[in-house]
């Protein structure tokens, strides 16, 4: 019953557990002798679905994989006191006699070693850390989320087989992981392509494009689509080649000629600002365009200048332009550039020279040298002070050609379609736009103009049909290649045994992993986050979600995820097996292009996954078993009742999906892999049928907005992709708090800002998830383990005075003692004009004063002056007529705080109301 | 006549006006289709609605707008609110702007800023080339086949164009098309697998069209044939003909003299209404030849909820199909002298 090859593992890890307390408590008082379990009158074992031995077994080796998942951080101290707990846990476990007993035992056990390791606590911050550290961070935080649930059920990674022409001849053999072959940069053509009429294009490099994206304008689209046709005609600061040994990359600098060196290094190396060399027309780097009308062919070979560098910025960050890209810079978290969202937003009427003097982007001259020194908000290691400011959105451009084509048409078509793409754009990058037909192809020629003109790029140019066929038909594009009119196409999975073995077939990793995302919350929990006032969505009293508490038990999930035969699955449809939450494609080593699939931190992560399965995470047995802990588990809370063989429980799981092809290509096979695994007579005996029904929304989309992240949903499928080199970063979508998150959470169960759900140590010290992954990519303000703000608020509703005007009050309590508090100003906001009247914002600064109380807690106390409470309660005078006012106002509490010589600004926003005469 | 005429032609002015209106009214009702990701990409998003004018953004919650579409996540006690513009708002604006100056709106999503009409002028040539040249060579070929079929009624000839008929008019034509392209130009490499770009030799570009114009004018053939083989079969059977072979006239006097003309009343005025057919239709078969009309533009618009390109590409397929039910009405007044359209009894 219980798998042979796990028995093995757990009775070694018992044997040298208890080795291991037995030296740990040599020449010591043995406290453990004391939780000897307390004698009593023998009982029959109540698990009715596994025995307790067997059961017994499972649950210390749960707490073998605890003692694995925080040992290496322990000190030799905490070492022994928590070995010493695990094995008096593990004694009271074996002398547990029923089910709920065992379960009190392993509760017992896990407080105690929670005991034994301190909380956090202060402000800390681990952003300046090693690749190595970072890895290691990471895999701290993978480890907790595979424990607690919040990472899924992962199936498969969506990379898959690619065929090449021939005549392609590739950079590389093998594909590199967040590489690829190096078609284009390193890679030829031998051969003429016989299906193209035109001559000059035979040599050309051809693929296709379901749609036209109708613009080359990247700095204004939100998918990727545009993004790959503009990269051929973007340079960026920096790049990335293959390496010499052909396994790998080198970044080096493009646009730039240095890599960035700090400005105000800390002791750690990292800094907020920084600065490198640049390309200016002095150094030969000129602009590229095939445009025939004569003011645009004017900036053909002109030289770059360096005031070049600051246009993109400008133009993204004016809020006038609405560049999508231009929002979403000044909206960024990691890697934001000082003073880019106050630009933003004080720029809705256009450029704003006061504000843009404050943005951290600045050019110059330095003994001849020609610098771009920039400045982000939070201190950077080189790599990552490289990686954020390396985007092909922050390529040059003169003002002037934007003057001439305007933001609105640059890179695209103007209002009447005369001039395309091919005339409002100017290309830096290794091609630039020969040819443009809307809606039937994109032709590219290599840029002799280009950095790295002379020695990459040796393909003479691309050339892209839009072939729509290829959006519904899995098979168009693959037909075409066949035929020998594309160089390259994607094995359908209907085609995959005739073609994965064919020479000219290459395979490679994907960007995704897909997964089946987990709702594991109780109902009183989903009420909370989900409910009528739910803290993450509001949902009416008769929407409320049913949840099934089956999913709620870690063991049941964790059947789940063994019982899906990843291999079978994936193979079948040409992607890869995984039980990754990460794709192979999310960097440990961004700078050397290593993979974080292939650290020793990952593979510890996702060891107890995949032990004793095939390999990829599969095991009926495993799967069955953990299916029959979890029933006894929920039967012991009561969550369930069993059934009989003629009428068994049913337990009822909804599988959302995007499309209603899915139900055929993944559902039906997923169903059964959970349903073979649990409606087994072996597991319960006939008394639970597991049930997996298909859900599909009328949009694709619907499976994220109206199911996984408001909380309507057992199970979603869905898959999110983030920045590949920054893991770290993307990690943060794992968190329950919505402001970590981005608002992107899927899986939901654990509170992570708890950090007694299951432990996170870090040199010694125990974070919750949140305060950790704020503090591994940032800071964070760490009370007793858990992530904090700086200060917390208490506001008291303002008064009337007898002459007319109001006082208020705001308690704020410092989270971490010692913090210096200083108020810098209270503004008092007149909403009443501005919602009801005739819109416009008004405020004031009003008179204040603090009065320290003395342990952390200061209370600030402001006056309104009643000429000022009078006007702003009837919105000035501008309400239309008949409208009644309402008096309401708004403060503005804006604070500087200092945290052991670290200075923060903040404020604090409330709504009151002035009474209405 | 001319009355019936500006009758007909108003009525169809405000047939298309109301199509229009709630093809827009309804479109606009649909929900938003939000991106995936995290709030900044959502804020992103929202913000470039409200640059567009389809969504509101306040610093507060505003009940009069209904249910906010997205609030963005409280910090410090503050978020913003986005409201869709109510519908009616959308629709006045819109059609404000059509009537007082002719402006439809430009591209959102398709080729950003482009004015609508422009994409449309841009692509109607090659839709209309390809259903003109699809009925040129339908209406021939169909009408032959028909009289041959007539001619030779319950001979084997007869049998055999009848049950070809049959069999193929029951062809969808994206099935036609993936075994003409599957035989022509993948496997012979006779013929462009996909529209030939226009940058391409004029040769080419005639190549281009066979098999688009095969498949368009294959079901127009069919029906054209069964049509005209139904009519000459009943009139030949006729007794007017019957005197006129009494009369003294030869068969193929009496069948080209009187059964033809007869045969063809009906069948005229379907020509027309076939080419709206055959435009309708094409829009599966741009999509799968990648040909850069309005029928392709049609779906692709609609996918990507660029509306206001939607809107006019429904107007002229609206005004087309209007325009043709008119001529056609008037076309049977032509052909049959015996009808008089709005003729008082």
């Amino acid at each position: 019953m219980f798998n042979k090859n796990l028995k093995k593992v757990i009775t070694l890890i018992l044997a040298l557990s208890m080795v291991v307390s037995a030296l740990a408590g040599c020449g010591k008082v043995d406290d453990t002798k004391t939780t000897d379990a307390p004698t009593k009158a023998p009982v029959d074992w109540d698990g009715a679905y596994m025995e307790g031995e067997d059961y017994k077994n499972y649950i210390s080796y749960d707490l073998d994989l605890l003692y694995a998942d925080i040992k290496g951080q322990l000190t030799d101290s905490q070492k022994t006191a928590v070995e010493a707990a695990i094995a008096a846990g593990k004694t009271a476990i074996t002398a547990a006699q029923t089910v709920a007993e065992v379960q009190t035992a392993y509760d017992d056990a896990y407080k105690a070693v929670l005991k034994e390791i301190p909380l956090a606590d202060g402000l800390k911050s681990f952003a300046g850390e090693s690749n190595d550290e970072r890895t290691n961070m990471l895999g701290l935080l993978e480890t907790y989320a595979i424990k607690v649930g919040t990472t899924g059920i992962s199936m498969f990674e969506d990379g898959g087989y690619v065929m090449y022409n021939p005549r392609i001849t590739l950079g590389t053999e093998n594909y590199i992981v967040g590489y690829g072959f190096g078609t284009l940069a390193e890679g030829a053509i031998t051969a003429d392509l016989a299906y193209e009429t035109n001559a000059d294009w035979k040599r050309y490099y051809h693929t296709y494009n379901a749609s036209d994206p109708g613009t080359l304008n990247y700095l204004n689209d939100q998918g990727s689509e545009v993004s790959d046709f503009y990269g051929y005609i973007a340079a960026s600061y920096f790049t990335t080649f293959m390496n010499a040994t052909k396994d790998g990359y080198d970044w080096v600098p493009e646009l730039a000629k240095e890599k960035p060196v700090a400005v105000n290094p800390d002791e750690s190396g990292t800094a907020t600002k920084w600065r490198f060399e640049v390309r200016t027309g002095k150094d030969g780097l000129k602009y590229t365009t095939a445009s025939t009308i004569a003011s645009r062919a004017e900036f053909n070979n002109r030289e770059v200048a360096l005031e070049d560098y600051l246009t993109p910025f400008k133009l993204l960050l004016t809020k006038k332009n609405e560049y999508f890209r231009g929002s979403e810079m000044a909206n960024q978290t990691t890697g934001a550039i000082v003073g880019a969202k106050a630009y933003y937003e004080g720029s809705a009427e256009g450029f704003n020279e006061e504000l843009w003097n404050k943005v951290g982007i600045k050019v110059y001259e330095e003994n001849g040298k020609s610098y771009f020194e920039y400045e982000f908000t939070q201190p950077m290691t080189a790599f990552y002070a490289m990686y954020y400011i390396t985007s092909s959105l922050y390529m040059p451009i003169p003002q002037d050609f934007i003057d001439l084509v305007t933001p609105q048409n640059y890179l695209g078509f103007n209002l009447d379609a005369t001039e395309t793409p091919l005339d409002n754009s100017l290309a830096l990058g290794a091609y630039y736009v020969e040819a443009y037909n809307a809606d039937q192809q994109g032709v590219y020629k290599k840029n002799p103009n280009y950095v790295f003109a002379d020695t990459k790029y040796n393909v003479e140019g691309v050339h892209i049909k839009i072939f729509p066929a290829a959006k519904e038909d899995t098979q168009a594009g693959f037909n075409e290649f066949i035929a020998e009119h594309f160089d390259s196409a994607g094995i359908p999975k209907e085609r995959l045994d005739e073609f994965r073995n064919d020479p000219r077939t290459r395979s490679t990793t994907g960007s995704s992993v897909f997964k089946l995302n987990v709702n594991a919350l109780d109902k009183e929990t989903w009420e909370y986050m989900f409910g009528e006032n739910g803290v993450v969505a509001q949902t009416p009293k008769d929407e409320y979600w049913e949840v099934e508490p089956a999913l709620g038990n870690k063991h049941f999930v964790k059947a789940l995820n063994y019982s899906i035969d990843r291999l079978k699955f994936a193979t079948a449809r040409g992607s890869i097996p995984s039980v990754d939450y990460l794709s192979s494609n999310y960097m440990s080593d961004p700078e050397n292009g290593i993979s974080y699939a292939v650290t020793d931190a990952h593979k510890n992560a996702v060891a107890s996954l995949l032990e004793g399965t095939d390999g990829y995470g599969f095991s009926l047995e495993l799967a069955r078993d953990y299916f029959r802990l979890a029933l006894q588990e929920l039967e012991a809370s009561g969550a369930y009742t069993p059934g009989t063989k003629e009428n068994p429980t049913v337990i009822k799981l909804e599988l959302a999906w995007m499309y209603t092809t899915h139900e055929e290509a993944y559902h039906n096979e997923i169903k059964n892999f959970f349903e073979t695994a649990f409606n087994d007579d072996s597991v319960h005996g006939g008394k639970y049928k597991l049930e997996c029904e298909f859900w599909v929304g009328n949009e694709w989309s619907d499976v994220y907005y109206n199911k996984m992240m408001v909380g309507q949903f057992d199970i979603g499928f869905g898959s999110i992709s983030g920045n590949t080199l920054n893991p770290l970063d993307f990690v943060t979508v794992l968190s329950s708090d919505q402001a970590i998150s981005g608002s992107f959470t899927l899986n939901w169960g654990t509170d992570t800002n708890n950090p007694d759900a299951y432990p996170i140590v870090y040199k010694g010290e125990r974070y919750s998830f949140d305060a950790f992954v704020n503090a591994a990519n940032n800071q964070a303000v760490v009370s007793k383990g858990a992530n904090e703000g700086p200060l917390s608020y208490e506001y008291t509703n303002i008064k009337k005075n007898e002459d007319g005007s109001y006082t208020g009050s705001l308690q704020i309590t410092e989270t971490l003692k010692g913090t210096k508090v200083t108020v810098d100003s209270v503004v008092c906001c007149n909403y009443e004009r501005y919602r009801n009247g005739d819109k416009e914002y008004h405020e004031a600064e009003v008179t204040f004063k603090m009065e320290d109380k003395g342990n952390g807690v200061s209370v600030i106390t402001f006056t309104v002056p009643a000429d000022l409470a009078a006007d702003y309660a009837n919105g000035s005078g501008t309400l239309p007529e008949g409208t009644k006012a309402t008096g309401i106002t708004g403060f503005d509490f804006y604070f500087t705080f200092d945290i052991d010589g670290t200075v923060f600004s903040d404020y604090y926003s409330v709504e009151d109301t002035f009474e209405v005469k | 006549m001319g009355k019936y005429v500006i009758k007909r032609l108003l009525l169809a002015f405000v047939t298309t006006f109301i199509i229009l209106s709630l093809t827009f009214i309804l479109i606009k009702l649909l929900p938003y289709q939000r991106p995936i990701g995290g709030d900044t990409q959502q804020i992103a998003y929202f913000e470039k609605q409200v640059h567009l004018g389809y969504v509101y953004r306040f610093d507060y919650e505003n009940t009069e707008y209904g249910d906010y579409l997205y609030k963005t996540p409280t910090q410090n006690g503050r978020a913003h609110y986005y409201y869709q513009v109510p519908v009616m708002t959308q629709y006045g604006s819109w059609l404000k702007n059509i009537i007082t100056k002719w402006d439809w709106g430009y591209s959102k999503t398709y080729q950003p800023n482009v004015a609508a009409t422009v994409i449309i002028g841009s692509r109607i040539g090659y839709s209309i080339k390809l259903n003109i040249i699809s009925v040129i060579l339908s209406v021939p070929i169909g009408i032959l086949l028909g009289i041959w079929a007539a001619l030779k009624k319950n001979t084997m000839t007869d049998h055999t164009i009848s049950t070809l008929v049959m069999v193929c008019v029951s062809i969808p034509s994206f099935v036609l098309i993936s075994f003409i392209l599957k035989i022509f130009a993948y496997e012979l490499g006779w013929l462009p697998s996909t529209w030939p770009a226009d940058t391409s030799t004029t040769w080419v570009k005639i190549k281009g069209y066979i098999i688009p114009v095969f498949c368009l004018s294959f079901g127009s053939i069919c029906g054209y044939c069964r049509s005209v083989r139904a009519e000459l079969c009943e009139v030949m059977e006729s007794e007017y003909l019957l005197l006129a072979r009494t009369k003294g006239l030869t068969r193929r006097q009496a069948i080209v003299r009187h059964a033809m003309k007869n045969a063809m009343v009906p069948i005229f005025p379907s020509i027309l209404a076939e080419f709206i057919g055959i435009l309708g239709g094409s829009m599966i078969l741009e999509s799968l030849y990648a040909i850069p009309g309005i029928g392709k533009l049609f779906i692709l618009t609609l996918n990507t909820k660029d509306y206001d390109v939607l809107f006019v590409d429904m107007a002229i397929f609206t005004t087309l199909s209007l325009v043709a039910s008119v001529l056609l009405d008037l076309s049977y007044s032509i052909i049959d002298p015996r009808i008089r359209v709005g003729a008082k009894k």
